[in-house]
């Protein structure tokens, strides 16, 4: 053994050389590796600490949300439309199927056995989900299974590893197709929604509202939903459990509805349009019975309808493309939909024309031709129509006898006799249009179910943008389009439930309502929460000159165009419509409008009526006038 | 008589140049890391403190015996194991060939050999048997790598064991094997030319080995270091939450005991390869400071030992004992902050295992004797 002190002496000889001394680089070495190191710890903990620090945090605790029951929608006497019912829903997680090609073969039969959905198709799903490398979330194969189908599932997927049965709220709509535009329908979130929804707390599997109430009380339906938090393990095994909220069902919506006044008004316009051959001509219809008074709607028909439970269901294509190509097109809310008013329209033209003092109650004309000759601009001769010889009429027997030559007085004028509403045709046309959209023309009524269309009120300006790519002479506004306007033809396009609100306000003295379908929002404990209060802005025309109108359509009624709609019950007031327009076959016909209030002297509702096909006077009036009757013997007396 | 009495004052005498710095920070190395291990692997032992089955009893009792192998192999002149240091590499690559009948594997890997209670990793003695080797061949072969010659048998020297590892596999043991080598040869004074070729050759040869040698795990792990989430759950799990535990930490650490990512089992060899994720996590930014302060310190002693060793061997060895601790902590580091692709290095010192620390211990001893016969060696 060596000393300190004595160098040991290798076999192989001494050691000859000496060391190398320059070992700077390796300090270098040194110091560069931990700075590199540090570098990256100072990114990590510092920079993007809090950033990790929330990832690892959502990596270990789990929540699982639990779903609030949604609230329900009820008639105006508080009996539901809708039942919160349970989707049974056959998923499959492609990563935790058996590897082996047969035993995967061997689940795809088993579920085609118990869902009917083709093993083929299941096993295309699972094969381009792996392909996108997405094989860690669930497909859904079938949405709407029946009760049976669910518990073999369910049973079954014990054997069957990545098949499991999922259980999602739905909605079901016992009410009929009768509700389906006010109720509308809920529905799985789509990609985009659900980007939107997230910072609202909303779970993926929780279904929104997609038309409708559904769709525009979805904060007061929704509920809030609660969850259990609980710490978990790499293993998923769980730890403790963090806490638990309870979900918060959501609020209930009650409706002004009245649930058989609605189921009777589709029943009299789908009697009158399947009936016998004379009346088959109009194929949709919408009716519209207001509060005068609040904008209260107490039933919005759209004939023909479908049934908004074909969307909460799967397999329902058949159903759906039928809906879809279907002419009428019953998804959409006619009520909503804009088409040229009519006679209706002349209400506003009345109150421009005696607001602007370009017409007096006394005014008259003498109508003994059913064709008056104008000589127009450039000396062109317009002929224009008027559908009876009236005889000399006042602005009463002009609104009772709906004559279109009175009106074309009171827009346009009638040149060398009365002069229009402005100095010229435009200027005519600009006021009316003031006066139209006053009332509400023009724009959305802002009813809570959506799916409104603002319809037209032409002005020069706006034909000049409309037709900026046409001819030159197709952008001009001609003397004959006020005229056309001032009698609801032309380019005006109004909605039954404007023509409504228009009514309501001649009626009510001047108040332009916002309707609504919602009359209070119920909690859960069955107190009402929020009343839906009345919404209005006042039209600027005198209050002297709403109740000269209100006396033309009460005329009309007694002895005028209107008289179909009288009834006995109940002393009606009200104007037809018959608004002429070109069929896509190029044939002539017109739709037919009524719209009116009762009682005339202390107005309640207001009831419109539109068929896309028919004489106001023949066609709608008759039915307005049961609809009041019925109103009156069936929903008021109670 | 007057030998014997040289003999037995000899043991008291010249600990004044014993390196007490050393001794320290690697000391307080392995009491940090027994802190680390005690907070790894509490959900995994649960039974009573002092007991060899506690991972902490059973590294302290490894720490012990390896501290006293120091203290002893110190006191033995480093020659002795560069003379014999072919009969140490012999026996290092023989159980390296055993390993692939005989070892036991985990994660894929075929790595130690199970001796009762204990495991043994070949390797680990297997880096210090090439480095004396090396140290011997320059020594005396002129004792430096300007020649060719030498140079080319230096690597013929480390790279049986380099190909070896690589194919138990373990990249990264390989790696630190090429590395410290490159070290040696650099000290030694290897010319740049002749590096410049050997570094060609190699690159030539890398399309070779991608395709030949480099299993398809080790792809996927680089892979997974560039894009963790493309597979949070497969191949990317490790890098994901040794991320997530790190950057967690942020500054000041969660506290002893209080990461979820280590306590709730996210962490995978929380006790070993991914132990500096448990610092990152409960101990932050500062903690992982003192830590690359400790390994600064020991690494700057170590190179002092190079600098004064008497000869041309005790410098070589030193060196490589320098490079192999810098590149083994290194690397274990830079996996746990995403740097490196997931190889299972431990980290000298802190990492649980019982070859490890013993050869590392080893290692300084071999480094202390350098240190305490510098002037007896010294030539003018």
């Amino acid at each position: 053994m060596a000393t300190l002190g004595q160098p040991w002496q290798a076999p192989g000889g001494k050691s000859r050389t000496r060391p190398h001394s320059n070992l700077v680089s390796l300090r270098i070495a040194v110091v560069a590796l931990f700075m590199l190191l540090t570098a990256q710890l100072f990114r990590m903990q510092i920079i993007d600490g809090r950033d990790y620090a929330r990832r690892a945090e959502e990596n270990h605790i789990a929540v699982d949300t639990i779903l609030a029951a949604r609230g329900s929608i009820l008639d105006a006497e508080g009996n539901p439309l809708v039942v919160n019912v349970p989707l049974y829903e056959a998923t499959i997680i492609p990563d935790f199927l058996p590897k082996n090609a047969e035993k995967r073969d061997a689940i795809y039969l088993e579920v085609e056995r118990i869902t009917g959905v083709p093993a083929l198709e299941v096993r295309e799903k699972v094969k381009s989900a792996e392909s996108d490398r997405l094989g860690y979330i669930g497909i859904s194969l079938a949405t709407n299974l029946t009760k049976g189908q669910a518990l073999t599932l369910d049973e079954a997927s014990i054997h069957m590893p990545g098949v499991s049965l999922a259980i999602r709220p739905g909605r079901d709509y016992p009410a009929g197709p009768e509700f389906a535009h006010i109720l509308g329908y809920i529905g799985k979130q789509t990609r985009e929604e659900y980007a939107e929804l997230r910072s609202q707390n909303y779970a993926l599997n929780e279904p929104v509202g997609k038309a409708g109430i559904e769709l525009y009380y979805e904060q007061e339906l929704r509920g809030q939903r609660g969850g259990v938090a609980a710490e978990q393990d790499a293993q998923g095994t769980l730890v403790r459990a963090l806490g638990k909220t309870d979900p918060v069902p959501g609020n209930s919506v009650r409706l002004g509805i009245n649930a058989n006044l609605q189921k009777y008004i589709y029943q009299l316009l789908d009697d009158h349009l399947k009936g016998d051959d004379k009346n088959r001509d109009a194929r949709v219809a919408a009716a519209v019975v207001m509060d005068a008074k609040t904008g209260l709607i107490l039933a919005i028909v759209s004939y023909p309808s479908f049934d908004n439970n074909l969307f909460g269901k799967a397999n329902n294509d058949a159903a759906f493309n039928e809906l879809i190509n279907d002419a009428r097109k019953p998804l959409l809310n006619q009520a909503l939909t804009p088409s040229a008013p009519g006679s209706t329209f002349k209400l506003v033209t009345a109150a421009a024309g005696l607001q602007t003092g370009n017409i007096t109650p006394a005014s008259g004309v003498c109508v003994t031709s059913k064709v008056l000759e104008i000589k127009g601009e450039n000396g062109v001769i317009y002929p224009f129509y008027d559908w009876r010889e009236h005889g000399c009429i006042n602005l009463n027997d002009g609104i009772a006898w709906s004559s279109n030559v009175y009106f074309y007085m009171t827009s346009c004028g009638i040149p060398g006799y009365a002069r229009g509403l402005g100095k010229d045709p435009e200027t005519s046309a600009v006021v009316l249009g003031y006066y139209a959209r006053q009332f509400g023309f023009g724009q959305n009524a802002g009813i809570d179910i959506g799916g409104e269309s603002p319809g037209t009120v032409p002005d020069p300006a706006w034909k000049r943008r409309v037709h900026a790519n046409d001819n030159p002479e197709d952008r001009e506004w001609y003397y004959a389009d006020t005229c056309f306007m001032g009698i609801g033809q032309g380019d005006v396009s109004a909605s039954p439930l404007q023509v409504a609100r228009m009514t309501a306000a001649v009626a009510n003295g001047g108040k332009l309502l916002k309707p609504h379908v919602a009359k209070d929002i119920i909690s859960p404990t069955g107190k009402v929460v929020r009343t839906i209060e009345p919404e209005w802005t006042q039209v600027p025309v005198d209050a002297r000159n709403l109740a000269t109108i209100r006396e033309g359509m009460h005329s009309s009624v007694i002895y005028g165009a209107g008289l179909k709609a009288g009834r006995s019950s109940v002393d009606i007031a009200g104007k037809t419509g018959t608004a002429e327009f070109f069929l896509k076959s190029g044939e002539k016909a017109q739709h037919a409008w009524f719209t009116g209030y009762a009682p005339f002297n202390d107005p309640e509702i207001v009831v419109t009526v539109y068929f896309d096909i028919g004489v106001g006077g023949e066609k709608a009036a008759p039915i307005a006038g049961q609809i009041f009757d019925y109103y009156w013997q069936e929903v008021r007396g109670r | 008589m007057s030998a014997f009495a040289v003999r037995r004052t000899s043991v008291f005498r010249g600990w004044d140049r014993f390196d007490y710095v050393i001794m320290l920070t690697s000391g307080a190395l392995v009491l940090y890391g027994l802190l680390l291990i005690h907070s790894g692997s509490q959900r995994e032992y649960s039974g009573p403190f002092l007991n060899f089955d506690n991972p902490v009893m059973k590294q302290a009792v490894f720490a012990t015996f390896g501290i006293s192998l120091m203290i002893a192999i110190s006191r033995i002149d480093y020659h002795y194991f560069i003379h014999y240091s072919w009969i140490l590499y012999a026996i290092g690559i023989v159980s390296l060939v055993a390993l692939y009948g005989l070892g036991d594997s985990a994660f894929g890997s075929t790595r130690w050999f199970n001796v009762g209670p204990i495991q043994i990793q070949p390797s680990e003695f297997v880096k210090l048997a090439t480095i004396l080797l090396l140290a011997r061949y320059f020594s005396e072969h002129g004792g430096d790598a300007r020649e060719l010659r030498p140079l080319m048998i230096s690597l013929a020297i480390v790279l049986p064991c380099a190909l070896l590892i690589f194919f138990q596999p373990d990249l990264g043991t390989s790696i630190v094997f090429l590395v410290t080598w490159l070290g040696v040869v650099l000290v030694a004074g290897v010319s740049r030319r002749h590096l410049m070729v050997i570094a060609a050759a190699g690159l030539a040869l890398l399309p070779f080995v991608w395709t030949f040698a480099v299993a398809d795990y080790q792809i996927e792990r680089i892979d997974i270091l560039v894009d963790p989430q493309q597979d949070p759950l497969g191949a990317g799990y490790n890098n994901v939450q040794s991320r997530l535990a790190v950057g967690s930490g942020q500054v000041f650490g969660k506290g002893f005991g209080n990461g979820e990512q280590t306590q709730l089992n996210f962490l995978k060899v929380p006790t070993k390869d991914f132990i500096f994720s448990v610092l990152g996590e409960e101990f932050g930014f500062v903690g992982a400071m003192v830590l690359f302060g400790l390994f600064i310190m020991l690494l700057w002693r170590g190179i002092r030992a190079a600098q004064i060793a008497g000869d041309v061997a005790g410098q070589l060895v030193a060196v490589g004992i320098v490079v192999l601790i810098l590149m083994q902590a290194f690397i274990n580091i830079a996996v746990n902050v995403s740097l490196f692709p997931v190889t299972g290095i431990p980290l000298p010192f802190v990492s649980q295992g019982g070859s490890s620390l013993v050869s590392v211990f080893i290692s300084l001893g071999i480094l202390q004797s350098i240190i305490m016969r510098h002037r007896a060696y010294r030539q003018t």
